[in-house]
């Protein structure tokens, strides 16, 4: 199951004097559903349009399918298919034109599954795409790319301009294709969808990677939010090494908590006679807002 | 409450466009001011005078450039008229084009018409502040074209001549400008505006054309013969100009009507719903660009089918030294006089089959220049992710345009000979014979093509800059002999590397080197794209 099927090290783009990737380093198993996530403009896009040998590397390393994503290309999007998140059609051409012209593009013909997708999907094939919504125009790429029998498919944040209802229906349609063997490359800012469907994830921030792995091993390194009433003060409590943003109200506390060091604090909290309870888990928003807000802050203090 | 916020957008577009309009400023006047100071150096002696007032009657000059219609005793300026009226017509109606779509349907195809209309804008503000505009340049355009003129003090040009002709070729493009506008609300895009402006255009210029050769009275019908009827510099009529300006206020009052009507971003011809499967012929980048520019590719090919035969239709009177000099033809016999018809006509083929190749460039480099414009506006990334190489996607674009515009050529040539043959009877020459002009100036066009996809493959910003060769040939060309221009002025271009040709016999030793410099620049411009960047949106 850990065969590797996207491959890249330390790779770097620059456009003219702007380094839009600095260092990005991740893989993509075979079989599972990798999510890459960061805010705009943090280079997903750039990811992976240098993935798919639109944009020319300007350092490291990127294979898919253990071939070179710009000198292979086109045997490398023979097994893939692609949804960008700015989905442009030519206005004359007719959404059933579309898909077919994509599907052919790979050699590949518009099958009962495209039908089903489309009927799914609700769209109306024989509107010119001069007439499409956004939300429209990612559907045919969406269609396209799903009935596409590939092996890697890459989606640049795919549900944007969609409603929820097809959000829903795109959700089901991935976990389709995980269960289906299939590998996802997944680029979104809709963390619910992310958390909903991959595997593991990367978080990119200008051009970095700064973090990759299970959305579980991510919780561990990331601090459980703790509210508690004590019959006792809390005081002792407020001093572990372990526990941040400590608030106190008398016998009342809320406060954050290393997540390896839960036990610890739990054994030390429970002698001072616990009356209410309350721990959450960090969320994927959570792990996603501290990065930021600890990585942007220092950054902002450098400069 | 229409039309709240007009002043705004007007200042807004001309902030937005100044650049352009100076440059086209700069074009119109200086052709105008710069051949006015030159005519009296060119015709300034009475045999160069009898000369070419003998050439500007025959009926391919007339057919060319306008009938001379101004009475002995003739001044410079009376010929400068007949030379530069039609010319100029042409030049300043599509400026009036180009402004009246890039200041309207253009911002609807991108969405900034959309974001203005969401403002406390009127209905028809946009509309009117374009109408405005247009007003504005050509105004512009009248004044200095007249200030040129008095500026350049030709002999026998005086004031009221020059500001005729200022404010009749105002007024004249004006009209186009207003047409265009009207057909900015029938047509559902920037493209097929342009499309029924220019088609609308070259009807109503072949029109004038055929009614100047046959009978000047019909000219009155073809509404681009109204500009040779202001006289100018012999009687200065100066109602035509009125007439000008009435069609211009009714058409531009339809347009404004018709925009409060539709719908943003949609034309009022109806929207035909399209297929719900993609026919069999839709299947790589090749049929990709054939079914995109197919419309356009039909229109063109017919067009220019149409343009040779209604030239080929006057070389029974083109070519009747008779009737055009009957002493010369006296002079020299029988044999003589069909030998010298024959070498008439072909003379004239050669300039016909310049324009012709010159036209049918056009839609070549337009389907070429897709592959840059429908990158930058990212229609192209989803082919881009397919199994489709660079290579497969660069030769479709290429050779498709490529090889309309070798059709167009032919398709002209073809025309010509048809209905040549048929005008001039007995004396009809062979298709072969006319062939020449296709051998001898495709190379030069594969050579223009050449170039222009080098600039698509290496400098993509740079890629219009490409329309230079063609214009500048077509100008060079078609005014430069007139001008006296030298003959490096006249090389500039590929297009005046090439020997009179069907006149003279195809030079294939140059016709093989040009063919294999732009195959060999479009090589290079294939592996400049090969190496760069796709840059989607
Ligand atoms: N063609 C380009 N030229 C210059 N800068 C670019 C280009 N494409 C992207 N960028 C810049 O690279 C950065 C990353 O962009 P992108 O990959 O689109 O971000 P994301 O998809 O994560 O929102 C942005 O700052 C963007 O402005
Ligand atoms: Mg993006």
């Amino acid at each position: 199951m850990t065969e590797p099927i996207v491959v890249i090290e330390h790779l770097q783009k620059h456009f003219g004097k702007f380094q839009a990737l600095k260092d990005i380093t991740m893989t993509v198993n075979a079989g599972e559903v990798f999510g890459f996530i960061g805010p705009n403009g943090a280079g997903k896009s750039t990811t992976i349009r240098t993935l798919l040998g639109i944009l020319k590397k300007s350092g490291g390393s990127a294979t898919i399918f253990g071939q070179d994503v710009w000198h292979e290309a086109v045997a490398i999007h023979k097994r893939l298919a692609y949804v960008p998140g700015d989905v442009t059609l030519w206005p004359n051409l007719s959404g059933g034109e579309a898909i077919d012209l994509f599907l052919r593009l790979n050699d590949q013909a518009h099958s009962p599954r495209t039908d089903a997708l489309i009927a799914k999907f609700d769209l109306d094939v024989r509107k010119k795409a001069r007439t499409y919504s956004k939300g429209n125009r990612q559907k045919v790429a969406l269609i396209a790319a799903l009935s596409t029998d590939a092996d890697l498919y890459i989606f640049d944040e795919p549900t944007s301009g969609l409603d929820p209802l097809m959000e829903e229906v795109f959700q089901q349609e991935v976990l389709g294709l995980k269960a289906a063997g299939k590998s996802v490359l997944l680029s979104s800012h809709i963390l619910s969808e992310v958390e909903r469907m991959c595997d593991r994830i990367a978080i990119i921030r200008e051009g970095t990677i700064i973090e990759t792995g299970t959305l579980d091993a991510m919780r561990q390194l990331s601090r459980t939010q703790i509210r508690v009433t004590t019959q006792q003060p809390l005081d002792a409590i407020a001093a572990l090494p372990a526990v941040h943003s400590f608030k106190a109200t008398g016998t009342k506390a809320t406060f954050a908590v290393d997540s390896e060091a839960l036990g610890d604090v739990m054994r030390a909290l429970t002698p001072l006679g616990i009356t209410a309870l309350q721990s959450t888990p960090p969320t994927l928003e959570d792990l996603f807002l501290r990065y930021y807000n600890q990585e942007g802050g220092a950054d902002d203090a450098t400069r | 409450m229409q039309h709240a916020k007009t002043g705004f957008l007007l200042k807004t577009a001309l902030r937005r466009d100044w650049l352009k309009i100076v440059l086209w400023l700069l074009g119109v006047v200086g052709l105008m001011a710069g051949a006015a100071g030159k005519f009296d150096t060119l015709y300034g002696s009475p045999k160069a005078m009898a000369t070419i007032i003998e050439t500007l009657k025959t009926p391919a000059m007339v057919s060319l450039l306008g009938p001379f219609t101004a009475k002995a005793p003739y001044t410079v300026a009376n010929v400068y008229a007949a030379e530069m009226m039609v010319f100029m017509g042409l030049f300043v109606a599509m400026m009036n084009s180009y402004f009246a779509v890039h200041t309207t349907r253009a911002e609807e195809d991108t969405g900034v018409a959309e974001l203005i209309r969401a403002h406390a804008v009127g209905r028809s503000a946009s509309l009117t502040a374009a109408s405005l505009e247009l007003v504005i340049l050509n105004l512009i355009t009248a004044v200095l074209a007249a200030l040129g003129l008095q500026a350049a003090g030709m002999t026998g040009a005086d004031a009221a001549g020059n500001w005729l002709f200022g404010l009749g070729l105002g007024a004249f493009g004006l009209m186009f400008g207003a047409f265009t506008l009207l057909f900015a609300q029938v047509a559902d895009s920037a493209r097929g505006t342009t499309l029924l402006s220019y088609s609308w255009l070259g009807l109503l210029f072949i029109a004038r054309m055929v009614t100047d050769v046959t009978d000047p009275k019909l000219t009155w019908w073809t509404i681009y013969g109204w500009i040779e009827k202001l006289a100018i510099y012999d009687q200065n009529t100066w109602w035509p100009v009125l007439l000008m300006l009435a069609l211009t206020a009714l058409v531009g009052g339809l347009a404004l009507r018709l925009g409060t009507q539709r719908d943003l971003g949609a034309g009022l011809l109806p929207q035909r719903a399209g297929r719900r499967t993609a026919s069999p012929f839709l299947r790589g980048p090749l049929g990709l660009v054939a079914r995109l520019e197919r419309t356009s590719t039909i229109i063109w090919l017919i067009a220019l089918l149409i343009l040779g035969a209604t030239y080929g239709s006057i070389f029974g009177t083109a070519g009747d030294l008779m009737s055009s000099n009957p002493t010369m033809a006296k002079l020299i016999g029988t044999t003589g006089v069909r030998l010298a018809n024959r070498a008439i006509v072909l003379a004239f083929a050669n300039k016909l089959t310049v324009i012709f190749v010159i036209l049918a460039t056009i839609p070549g480099l337009i389907t070429l220049f897709r592959l840059n414009r429908d990158e930058a506006r990212g229609s192209l990334e989803l082919v881009h992710a397919k199994s489709v190489s660079r290579l497969r996607l660069y030769a479709s674009v290429t050779g498709f345009g490529l090889v309309i515009a070798l059709a167009g050529l032919a398709l002209a040539i073809w025309g010509m000979q048809l209905a040549g043959g048929a005008a001039m009877g007995p004396d009809a020459l062979s298709l072969s014979r006319y062939m020449r002009g296709f051998w001898g100036y495709a190379p030069a066009l594969i050579v223009t093509f050449g170039v222009s996809a080098v600039l698509v493959g290496a400098l993509q910003r740079w890629q219009s800059v490409a329309w230079a060769l063609p214009a500048y040939g077509f100008f060079s060309l078609y005014l430069g002999s007139l001008l006296d221009f030298p003959d490096w002025a006249k090389q500039l271009t590929p297009y005046g590397w090439v020997n009179d040709v069907p006149l003279k016999a195809v030079d294939w030793g140059q016709a093989g080197w040009m063919t294999a410099l732009g195959l060999g620049l479009l090589v290079l411009g294939y592996l400049a794209y090969a190496r760069r960047d796709l840059r989607e949106n």
